[in-house]
């Protein structure tokens, strides 16, 4: 019999977490007095001797810090609460801490592998609150529903200890399953039908291709022989639909698009056409044309492997990819975004022979915390609060990149009430690789051939991630399956991947990848291809808890796990190191030349499916696209409040406060801080510089040197997005985007000579139907920023090495008044840049340096008139021009830019962005402490100058003495001799008519506002 | 003959590579092994000279930071520590580390009952800042001649706490407390973000010196690769052995 013991591990010392108090309050108009965990654990086995009992003690609790409650709750009489929470986890559900209690188990004899661990929280909070807000409490801010159960007691309940005398292990009970076959000789509604009961996510037309492809002859004859039914098996249809999902295949970008425009004024004017494949024929294109056209000679391996590699210098190779993890993030945030980050870590360890994470980077998009209490319409129902989606992406991707040791060195985050429906939530991963493993053997490249074993290692798997790949290739709706969220294990990754690293220098297994969407269905068929063929034996799979299905294993994305053929003499040397690195392994199969993956359970031959069907047969959709023209937005509810623009001079003051104070420009220290951006000591160019260690930077950059690469090198890594100005052209918001990217490097000296980008779409649904009446229009806006984005690349001389796209972000659900309701994410457009930087102490920062040295803008912009900015969307209803984007003035000025930094004349540089030169000036004194005195000029704007925001521009600092040198290099180019350092903590601006001062106190504590 | 540095890993512990760089420009021979491998081999530690357990997160911070990573040592190697630190030998542990020497018990006192620990930061938040420490302890070895020394802080349980009062200015009078925040980063009594044994052999802290090896990692002044303040504390090491051990 099976006896247990609940330990409640309590603090000597009562402390609160004030956040979530603030949360409560902010989005459930809660006021809690006070709030505070209690650990808790239970743990399940035969016999709980005296030796296990303290050695439970000596597990669990910090003897200096911590009292352990286990039979006797009176120690909570003295406490100050009025209402337990008691937040356990769902059964299956990734239990990190009692992993860990396992992992300290192993180390005491009486604590043998028979005993069972489950951790859990207990809140004990103090306010006035009804049960009912308590319930709303423990549902909406303390646990996650679909992964967490929840319990409260009154005091008075908590005191007594019924509580230690019951428990429930949470086990997954599943019965046994047979593998099923579907007869696809139905009607075209039912097999409709059949593909969303499944959620395969296949339309009508390739359930017609599978249909037809069962019926073929000769198909049928191969089954026959193979002792399989004729109709295809459930394993065989889950395989098709997780490797033909958008997510895995990209048929939006695959597609054919017949595109045509209204003649517009002021834009971009592209020819009817039809594209054959926007990916081949945009952004492959646009690599390979840009290679030849620059006959650039360290592109090593772009859109082939799991991230892009580069060579940097004469010992490393680096590599880059971006993720998106925006359905997970939306119904678990912090789930989602830890196995959003943590899956890109490790498409850096599966690219080539295994490369080593140095850099992560995180870009979000939200809507902002105060949107309902701004807005005249509640939340949708069922959508998360956008502040509790905020934090929990937020501390997902904290954990994730803190606990695996890889710096955040770089992100963004993005405001506009049209993500409330779905967040987006873009994880990226800078790796390292050497050129050569020992034997001399390249590092890029995949060498498995037949022959060689199938081995899993990692994590376990369950029922956890089931249908991921498919889901997150639907739209969001109401009643989205639990099964696809579930929370990482950065541990067990961190051990994989140190793993990985030992095993790549030993050379150990001949190539690898990640198990991502689709599980190894589309690893193992991936890799299937380089062999032609496999086999595996799904019952070698371990898992989690008995009572899968074979498709369940199959297409389970449960994480941390990766991939891997090893040759069959290593496979011993292979396993013993996984064991001695607490790695599980298990081998599934080998590699094989017969042009098929066939998969087993055990005997019994449950999927075989001939390769060429599998990934080359599907014929590419045919889809139209028509563009109308830039479109007023239309927003799912109406702002309470409108602000009103007056061209005062008192109104500069005012504007120049409530700019800093927006959600996109104010200052996301707080939050930025809370991530590690400095583990693995190469981080030169961090997130805040100067004296006051305040001053935001624009790039992250990473010293090469610790990384095996030479002395003094460098690697700049920046992003851009604008799709605040999507609605009104998209061809202009591709290239405000990658020039925002760009300047964010030059910025910091990267070499805009050697620059690589990567791109991230996610987009609307972009296919018409009667749901998506404006489809059309979506794609269209697709193909334009497809178009800029070839343009952008062959003026900037710089190629694509990486990308992927999310096509169906928009929610489906209903309003408060049981009314249909749609929020659909503006297009997003997501450039991360990596570039080259040959002398560190060449870098420059955006914070100024000294009193009196001088203040420029360079670049180009009509100060006359506001153009579409930050400040015109706050104080003007209609919609102002976008300044265009002289792309070759650019890259001139760009080239300029490093020839003054290598010169050593610039002083300090900042991306003029958004929020626009005040914003850029307020960060640039900030670094240091400094002031800036400034003049604006007869016949200019000053708003415009302000607030304006085009492309291009940069404020730039120097030396007096320098100036002539400065001006003679950046002949040609609009500049403005804004001002000069002051040592006064304050912004002087000087007018024609007037002056006024603003004090950085001020200015800061606006940028600062919660 | 040379001075020796092990550098321990494994179980979620990161700051390995960055620590061994740092005792190799401190002109000392240093060794990355991972912890599975040195229970199997635990004489192996006698080896050398200095021992470095890094910063990182082992075991995920679950449970407790540090917590098992301590339980991991105290079975695997309790005897043989007793041995090294016998022989007048040198312990650092940075961060992570820190916490699990404390958690283990080695500091402040080895061999005693335990009189501190550490755990969440007053905002229970992680935080990633750079901090100014001011130290005056003559007792710590890794320490000497630093007064003053900018170093970044990384961590979400960093706040020192002791089991009563008197057990700080027990530690103060000692020379045991290393150093103290200039600002009050995390809540820990005190300020403190450093403690040595009463050798001053041993010694943990909170913030990394090793991630400051090179004024180009520093977040302020100008971007040269001439050597960072965090150095001294290996070189102090160093030079102990070159003058006690070798």
């Amino acid at each position: 019999m099976e006896n247990f013991k609940r330990l409640e591990i309590i603090s000597k010392e009562r402390s609160p977490i004030k956040l979530l108090a603030q949360m409560a309050k902010e989005h459930l108009g809660l006021e809690i007095e006070w709030i505070e965990p209690v650990k808790l654990y239970w743990v399940v086995g035969k016999e709980f001797s005296e030796s296990v009992q303290n050695n439970l003690e000596e597990v669990f609790c910090d003897e200096v810090l911590e009292n352990v409650v286990d039979t006797d709750p009176s120690i909570y009489q003295n406490i100050h609460f009025d209402f337990a929470v008691e937040v356990s986890y769902l059964p299956g559900v990734t239990d990190n801490s009692a992993r860990a209690a396992l992992d300290a188990f192993s180390l005491f004899p009486a604590l043998n592998s028979s005993f069972k661990v489950a951790s859990g929280k207990i809140y004990l909070l103090k306010g006035n609150l009804s049960n009912q807000e308590v319930e709303t409490l423990c549902t909406e801010l303390l646990s996650n529903p679909l992964l967490e159960k929840s319990e409260v007691y009154s005091k008075e309940k908590f005191l007594q200890n019924k509580r230690f005398k019951n428990y429930q292990f949470p086990e997954v009970k599943l019965g046994t399953k047979k593998v099923q076959v579907y007869d696809l000789n139905v009607s075209d509604e039912e097999l409709e039908a059949l593909s969303l009961r499944n959620t395969w996510a296949l339309s009508l037309d390739e359930m017609k291709h599978i249909q037809s492809y069962y019926k073929k002859n000769e198909v049928q004859e191969q089954r026959k022989r193979k002792g399989l039914p004729v109709e295809p098996t459930d394993v065989e249809m889950e395989i098709l639909a997780q490797s033909w999902s958008e997510h895995c295949k990209h048929k939006i970008f695959a597609s054919n698009i017949n595109y045509s425009q209204e003649k517009i004024q002021g834009f971009k004017s592209i020819e009817k056409k039809r594209v054959e494949g926007l990916f081949k024929s945009f952004i492959k294109r646009a690599t390979s044309d840009v290679q030849e056209k620059r006959q650039l000679d360290w592109l090593i391996s772009v859109f082939s492997d799991n991230a892009g590699i580069v060579r940097f210098d004469s010992n490393i190779d680096v590599c880059v990819k971006v993720e998106t993890h925006n359905s997970p993030s939306a119904l678990d945030p912090y789930g989602g975004a830890l196995t959003g980050i943590l899956g890109v870590n490790r498409d850096i360890l599966g690219c080539g022979q295994g490369a080593r994470p140095i850099a992560n980077t995180d870009v979000f998009c939200f809507a902002d915390g105060d949107l309902t209490r701004r807005v005249s319409k509640p939340l949708p129902r069922k959508l998360l609060h956008p502040s509790r989606v905020f934090k929990g992406v937020h501390k997902g991707v904290e954990d994730g990149g803190n606990k695996s040791g890889i710096p955040t060195v770089n992100g963004a985050i993005h405001f506009d009430d049209d993500y409330a429906g779905k967040p987006l939530v873009y994880c990226g991963t800078v790796g390292v690789l050497p050129q050569k493993l020992n034997s001399g053997a390249d590092t890029f490249g995949k060498r498995q051939k037949a022959g060689d074993v199938i081995v899993v290692i990692g994590g376990s798997v369950g029922m956890d991630g089931i249908h991921g790949a498919t889901f997150s290739s639907m739209e969001l709706t109401e009643g989205a399956p639990a099964t696809v969220v579930q929370i990482g294990d950065p541990i067990t990754q961190k051990r994989v991947s140190d793993f990985l690293m030992e095993a790549r220098d030993k050379e150990l297994f001949t190539s690898l990848t990640d198990n991502g969407a689709g599980g190894i269905s589309s690893s193992i068929g991936e890799m299937a291809e380089l062999s032609h063929g496999a086999r595996i034996d799904l019952s070698k799979n371990p898992l989690k808890y008995p009572g899968l299905a074979p498709f369940e294993i199959m297409i389970s994305e449960s994480q941390e796990r990766m991939s891997l053929s090893v040759d069959k003499n290593k496979l011993d040397e292979f396993l013993s190191l996984c064991k001695r690195r607490g790695v599980q392994a298990a081998v599934l199969g080998e590699f094989t030349d017969t042009g098929f993956l066939d998969v087993y359970y055990k005997d019994e031959l449950v999927a075989s499916l001939d390769l060429a069907f599998l990934h080359d047969s599907l014929i590419p959709m045919e889809l139209k696209a028509h563009w109308n023209g830039p479109q007023e937005r239309s927003f799912w509810h109406e702002e309470k409040e409108v602000k009103s623009f007056n061209d005062s001079a008192q109104f500069i003051r005012e504007s120049f406060l409530e700019i800093l104070s927006r959600p996109n420009i104010k200052s996301k220290e707080k939050w930025v801080r809370q991530y590690d951006h400095e583990v693995q000591a190469s981080t030169i160019i961090k997130p805040f510089m100067g004296k006051s260690s305040h001053g935001p930077n624009n790039a992250g950059v990473v010293w090469m040197a610790p990384h095996g690469g030479e002395g003094k090198r460098a690697l700049a890594i920046s992003c851009g997005m604008c799709p605040q100005i999507s609605h009104i052209d998209t061809y202009v918001m591709t290239q405000y985007a990658i020039d925002e990217a760009v300047r964010n490097f030059i910025a910091n000296g990267g070499n805009v000579e050697k620059a690589a980008l990567v791109d991230n779409f996610c987009w609307p649904d972009p296919i018409e139907s009667s749901k998506n009446p404006d489809g059309a229009h979506k794609l269209a806006q697709l193909v334009r920023s497809c178009e800029a984005l070839y343009d952008t690349a062959l003026v900037y001389g710089m190629p694509f090495v990486s990308g992927k796209d999310s096509m169906k972000n928009d929610f489906h659900g209903k309003d408060e008044n049981s009314q249909q309701i749609k929020i659909s994410i503006p297009p997003t457009l997501l450039i991360t840049a990596i570039a080259d930087i040959d002398d560190c102490e060449k870098i420059t920062t955006s914070d100024f340096k000294e009193e009196g040295e001088l203040i420029f803008v360079i670049g180009s912009c009509n100060y006359q008139k506001i153009n579409a900015s930050e400040f015109s969307r706050l104080y003007f209803k209609e919609e102002q021009e976008v300044e265009e984007v002289h792309l070759e003035k650019n890259y001139s000025l760009y080239q300029k830019i490093n020839e003054l930094q290598r010169k050593k004349i610039l002083r300090s540089v900042h991306d003029i962005s958004d929020g626009g030169v005040a914003t850029a000036l307020f960060e640039s004194c900030l670094g240091n402490n400094l002031g800036a005195e400034i003049k604006i000029n007869e016949g200019l704007n000053p708003f415009a100058l302000l607030f304006n925001e085009s492309s291009g521009r940069f404020l730039v600092s120097l030396k007096r003495e320098d100036c002539d040198t400065f001006l003679q290099i950046i002949e040609g180019h609009q500049y403005l001799e804004l001002g000069r350092i002051v040592n006064d903590s304050s912004i002087k601006i000087n007018l024609p008519q007037s002056q006024l001062s603003l004090s950085l106190e001020n200015l800061e504590k606006a940028w600062r506002s919660e | 003959m040379k001075v020796k540095t092990l550098v321990i890993t494994g179980d979620g512990l990161n700051c390995e590579k960055e620590t061994a760089r740092a005792f190799s420009l401190a002109q000392s021979e240093s060794e990355i092994i991972h912890i599975n491998d040195l229970l199997e081999k635990p004489d192996f530690i006698q080896e050398f000279h200095i021992l470095a357990i890094p910063g990182g997160f082992s075991f995920g911070d679950e449970v407790g930071s540090g917590q098992i990573l301590a339980l991991k040592l105290k079975h695997g190697f309790s005897e043989v520590l007793e041995k090294f630190i016998q022989k007048k030998k040198l312990i650092i542990g940075i961060c992570n580390g820190f916490q699990a020497l404390v958690k283990l018990g080695l500091l402040p006192n080895p061999f005693s009952q335990r009189v501190a620990s550490l755990t969440y930061n007053k905002s229970r938040e992680f935080i990633d800042k750079w901090v100014t420490l001011k130290g005056e302890s003559e007792t710590c070895i890794w320490t000497k001649g630093i007064k003053e020394i900018s170093l970044p802080i990384r961590h979400g349980e960093g706040r020192i706490v002791f089991s009563s009062d008197d057990v700080y200015s027990k530690l103060k009078s000692n020379g045991q407390i290393v150093f103290q925040y200039t600002e009050d980063v995390n809540g820990s009594f005190e300020k403190v973000a450093a403690l040595c044994d009463p050798s001053g052999l041993i010694l943990g802290l909170m913030p990394h010196p090793e991630a400051a090896i090179s004024q180009m990692l520093s977040p302020q002044g100008e971007r040269v690769l001439k050597r960072g303040d965090g150095l001294l504390i290996f070189e102090n090491a160093v030079s102990y052995v070159k003058e006690n051990l070798l």
